[in-house]
């Protein structure tokens, strides 16, 4: 029997070659993620103040409803790419959620309309971008090396050890695409309106990065 | 302190990219240091490829419209798998017979003869491939539109 990192499986569902499973650690994270997801469905998106220092002068930043809709179609197509990654049981689609957690990213902070929080996103667009390289080459060199995608043939113990690089470029990638320890460039795009869906890109880098320390102990 | 100095590199958004960069190249040069990587002999989609077959690079071989056995990690979630291997419509077969690449194309096949032979064993993969493409779609119009 497979050595579960995240506690044994409480179901596993079987899609051809790719498992779904959800062991307690997979499902915390996409419990996580569904309840982020269902909470940026129902909210309204918070209305920022500008108050000028030394008067009485303020002003609401107002959001149109065009972009309102967008970006909530983005944080909910994040929601699901985060829970996709979350309990998905085999390498490449695993990068391939993370990609679309990127994508996703990039399109909640580039539908606002504010020079400043489109230039962060731009360069925040080009890192994800270039991220895929290390993130897809990674999975190719786990391929490769052990002959398996699957997280519980690697799990087994039986397939040949993963090399350290490929696990190096997977994590690489998953920084890359979630900016996780770029917080502080982060803050940039944190100035855009919207609360729920700009905390969503946050949320969904931290939930694709746990993950990706469950996969780089596996195998 | 050396915290609020690399903190104040960071905060300039425009640092990220080049620190990004930096940290791939070393990455890369390490796996290139760390050459050879063993591999594995038992592949899992193993593939041959016929330079000389008209479905070129697309071709895992054997007749159209019968089974042809492809190695799965799951052989039991996917009894069916197989016999999509060959999956040409009498169009795309008579297409693969005079053009020499026309059968690989989405004119022969809407989604490519490689989708087909996906769908069975890897079906999440094609649809999230495609979801991808369609955000980014979604992206760059939004954006177009905008402006």
């Amino acid at each position: 029997m497979a050595d579960f990192i995240g506690g044994l499986p409480y179901y596993i569902l079987e899609f051809g070659d790719e498992l779904v499973y959800f062991t307690p650690y997979t499902i915390t994270l996409f419990l996580l993620a569904l309840a982020f997801t269902l909470l940026a469905i129902i909210s309204r998106p918070e209305r920022q103040m500008d108050i000028a220092f030394g008067g009485d002068a303020y002003r609401t930043k107002d959001i149109s409803i065009s972009e309102m809709r967008f970006r909530r179609f983005m944080a909910i197509a994040c929601g699901l790419a985060s829970m996709g990654a979350m309990v998905t049981g085999d390498i490449f689609n695993f990068t391939l959620f993370t990609a679309m957690v990127g994508i996703t990213n990039v399109g909640i902070v580039a539908a606002v309309k504010s020079p400043h929080v489109q230039d962060a996103a731009y360069q925040y667009g080009l890192v994800a971008l270039s991220a895929t390289v290390p993130l897809f080459a990674g999975a190719a060199v786990y391929a490769a090396a052990t002959g398996s995608l699957s997280m519980i043939e690697l799990m087994k113990g039986t397939l040949p050890a993963v090399p350290l690089v490929a696990k190096a470029m997977l994590v690489t990638g998953v920084v890359g695409e979630g900016m996780a320890p770029f917080y502080a460039a982060k803050a940039e795009m944190f100035r855009a309106p919207g609360a729920p869906y700009v905390i969503m890109c946050s949320l969904s880098s931290l939930l694709i990065f746990l993950r990706v320390v469950e996969v780089v102990m596996l195998g | 302190m050396i915290i609020r100095r690399i903190s104040h590199f960071l905060c300039n958004y425009e640092n990220i990219m080049p620190l990004f960069a930096g940290a791939c190249m070393f990455l890369f040069m390490a796996g290139i240091l760390l050459l050879p990587i063993q591999y594995s002999d038992s592949q899992l989609y193993p593939k041959t490829i016929d330079r000389n077959s008209t479905l070129d690079p697309y071709d895992r071989g054997g007749p159209p419209f019968t089974q042809v056995t492809i190695a799965d990690q799951y052989p039991d979630n996917s009894p069916t798998a197989g016999l999509v291997t060959s999956f040409l419509t009498p169009f795309s077969l008579w297409l693969s017979q005079v053009t020499h690449h026309m059968g690989t194309t989405i004119v022969a096949h809407p989604g490519g003869i490689i989708d087909e032979i996906l769908y069975n064993t890897r079906g999440l993969d094609t649809v999230v491939e495609a979801t991808i493409l369609f955000v980014a779609f979604a992206i760059a119009s939004y954006i177009f539109r905008k402006v």
